[in-house]
């Protein structure tokens, strides 16, 4: 049994990610339908894992509402929000137009799902400038440095700032291609070595989190 | 002065907020309109579609949500246009679930507009889960990663995709990305291995991260934010969202430059004060 | 928008699209019913989506129509998918280990090769240009900064890339000539972060932007005055409410 909870995981990992590392140098057929075959597997095993995280959520508020714990009733809005879009989704077929006209599924998204989702983040605008009210103080040299280039990018950025001090614009551009992209490149290389050699670990079995933990791990 | 300096510090941040929403309201109604100045990245992209030959296959990604609307629609609105106006062969589709309905009616809308017909002229092959395998798959096997498009009508045979069988037969393409599985994702396990020249478009808060790409030519151009969509907007000589948007956009970044100074400008009033947690 | 008679769906979805808006801005003056009405209904309705389409591509393109096709390979992917779910149930939870030994497995492998050459050595294959060009004059060091190609800008970019790394390196201690290169690599850093900031700035400003485009559009006559109706109800409520807190407060 003990093999099959964590000798055979391991296993599996080992040869999936060996065998999928040298695919990439191996551009014989066999190889590439192997890539192209389990690719199309990945696809029907990501919906599968999107199952779970709606689940999740499901389980959540399940039991929110068992208990009746503060703010249950707003589980029950969320319950109901999930019924009737499955519902009105299920009936027009899934589809959101049809022949050029919408659907009801399609008037919910248009009417509900977008402006709802996109008032969620446009709220951001609102802290972010009292936000830098409040907390943006040149304490220290490098803050006034980080200061200094965030306002040369704001008014390079917009047309005002161009119209007003053309010399932002330059400043901006420089500081996007080189100055920024040095540090960019310098944390992408730098988190990308982390990646791989995390990838290593877990493809030698040295990194498990991934199979969930418990004793027998 | 210091007094004043600590109530201004102290200030309700709900002014603030109606202070943001005037700077954004006002110009909306009363735009002041102001020449755009484009920038050599997204003259890049624009220059590669004016150069592509007419029937040229071109591949849209939307890898965003409603969420990201207000600054990605109007860089794929503008995109859609040009690549029409240049007859090319028009495909579509998304790596975000949520973001589905929002791109195929976009791309229906503008195809509409330019007088293209679905399955001739461009074809929206929806939303696939799987992320990276998607681009793996796309690139082994179009008709297998999409059997059919979004209207379920079957890929095969479609006059649109003739002779496109995988990644490899796209001349260009561009992802509207507006976080991780977008851009980056679709040069790691696209262009790396099936060499199709690309660009990109993106949000705002992830355009600086994407520059060391643009740097090594990994991609051919960006267009960053709502301000690239209005330099597009200016090259293609049709005027649009983005462009109606950048008077709001340069209020609402005065302010907020006017409030980072008057912020350090009392910090350094009180900076003196005994006893002050500053 | 023209001002000829627009159709009744439109013009209740525009009635409540502008309401649902107006509940999430409620958070703004504070945390209240109708924002986490809004917010619950939000997740409801993108799960419900997101069901619905799962639904369609994957449970019904990719698997149910190529079994009446004939093809069987699709099974192989939903037999791995139901092991996943398998979690839900504590005695056999075990059989989603394999499933998740596959595509952890097989995302590590092909990402690998994949990062390794886009991430790290294309990225270093640019930082590591040629200094000098030669032109008709011989060989020369660029020093237009407005291009970012040239000679000037290539070293600048290099010492950032090298200091920023160096800055990030925690195995040799920041002393002497290191310390120089470390504080060299924050410079850089607080310029890219300052520029980051300017960026964010800009989009969230776009965001807010776009919202308010409709909220406009909303309020005309085509619509129904929908956005002056609904500020003026969503206004009044969270007065309401905030009176009948107070109250109870008071009571208590």
């Amino acid at each position: 049994m003990i093999f099959l909870k964590r000798q055979l995981p391991l296993a599996i990992t080992f040869v999936m990610g060996v065998a999928f590392a040298l695919q990439y140098y191996i551009p014989h057929p066999v190889s590439e339908e192997a890539i192209t075959k389990v690719s199309d597997w990945m696809k029907i095993i990501s919906g599968f894992a999107l199952v779970l995280g709606i689940a999740s959520v499901f389980h959540v508020h399940a039991v929110k509402i068992r208990r009746q714990a503060p703010g249950w009733g707003y589980s029950g809005v969320l319950f109901a929000a999930i019924v009737v879009t499955m519902v009105v989704g299920f009936w027009s077929g899934g589809e959101s137009k049809v022949d050029g006209g919408q659907t009801s599924f399609g008037w919910l998204y248009d009417y509900t799902m977008v402006p709802l989702q996109g008032t969620m983040f446009s709220i951001l605008a609102f802290f972010i400038a009292s936000a830098a009210y409040r907390a943006f103080r040149a304490r220290s040299r490098e803050a006034s440095v980080l200061l200094a280039a965030a306002v040369v990018v704001m008014m390079g950025r917009v047309p005002l700032g161009q119209f007003l001090l053309p010399w932002t614009w330059d400043i901006t551009q420089w500081l996007m291609n080189v100055l920024n992209s040095a540090v960019r490149r310098a944390i992408l290389i730098g988190v990308s070595m982390g990646s791989v050699a995390l990838s290593l670990k877990i493809i030698l079995g040295k990194e498990r989190s991934y199979l969930g933990g418990g004793k027998d791990q | 002065m210091k007094d004043f300096a600590r109530r201004m510090v102290a200030i309700d941040r709900r002014l603030i907020f109606l202070l943001i929403a005037g700077a954004t309201l006002l110009p909306l109604l009363n735009p002041f309109g102001l020449p755009i100045k484009v920038s050599p990245e997204v003259q890049a992209v624009y220059e590669y579609i004016e150069d592509l030959p007419e029937g040229s296959v071109f591949l849209l990604s939307f890898d965003f949500d409603p969420s990201s609307k207000p600054e990605l629609e109007p860089q794929a609105v503008a995109l859609l246009r040009h690549a029409f106006r240049k007859n090319l062969r028009v495909i579509g589709m998304t790596h975000w679930i949520t973001g589905t309905s929002l791109a195929d009616g976009v791309v229906a809308t503008v195809a509409a507009e330019m007088g293209k017909e679905r399955g001739k002229d461009y074809v929206f092959l929806g939303w696939a889960p799987g992320g990276y395998a998607l681009i793996i798959s796309m690139g082994q096997d179009l008709y297998k990663a999409f059997p059919s498009d979004y209207s379920k009508t079957p890929t095969r045979g479609m006059p649109v995709l003739e002779g496109v069988r995988t990644l490899r037969d796209v001349n260009y393409m561009i992802s509207l990305a507006a976080g991780g599985a977008g851009i980056e994702m679709w040069y790691v396990f696209g262009k790396d291995k099936y060499r199709f020249e690309m660009g990109g478009g993106s949000t705002g808060v992830i355009a600086p991260g994407l520059y060391p790409f643009l740097r090594s030519g990994q991609i051919n151009g960006l267009i960053g934010g709502l301000q690239g969509a209005a330099e597009y907007e200016t090259l293609i000589g049709r005027k649009g969202m983005a462009v109606a948007g950048m008077d709001a956009q340069s209020a609402t970044h005065f302010v907020i430059i006017i409030l980072v100074v008057l912020c350090n400008v009392f910090y350094f009033a009180l900076r003196g004060d005994k006893g002050r947690p500053r | 928008m023209s001002e000829a008679m627009l159709p009744t769906e439109v013009v209740l979805g525009a009635w409540v699209a502008t309401g649902l808006t107006l509940f999430i801005y409620s958070f703004l003056y504070k945390d209240n019913p109708l924002f986490k009405l809004g917010e619950h209904l939000y997740v409801g309705v993108s799960i419900g989506y997101s069901v619905v389409l799962v639904w369609y591509t994957v449970f019904k393109r990719l698997v149910w129509e190529e079994l009446n096709r004939g093809n069987y390979e699709p099974l192989v992917g939903v037999v791995i998918g139901v092991l996943i779910l398998t979690q839900f149930f504590p005695k056999v939870s075990w059989l989603s280990r394999i499933a998740f030994a596959f595509i952890v497995g097989f995302g590590s492998g092909v990402s690998i090769p994949r990062a390794v050459s886009s991430y790290i050595l294309k990225q270093i294959e640019d930082t590591v240009n040629p200094l000098l060009t030669m032109g008709a004059d011989g060989l020369s060091l660029g020093l237009d900064l407005a291009s970012p190609q040239s000679g000037v800008n290539t070293i600048i970019l290099l010492v950032g890339v090298v200091s920023v790394l160096f800055y990030f390196f925690f195995s040799v201690e920041h002393t002497g000539p290191g310390m120089v290169t470390a504080r060299t690599g924050i410079y850089f850093l607080m310029i890219a972060f300052g520029a980051a900031f300017g960026y964010t700035v800009m989009s969230r400003m776009s965001l807010l932007i776009g919202r308010f485009r409709d909220l406009i559009t909303f309020s005309g006559a085509a619509y129904g005055y929908a956005t002056l109706v609904l500020l003026l109800i969503t206004v009044l409520s969270l007065a309401g409410w905030e009176l009948a807190v107070r109250r109870k407060g008071g009571e208590e």
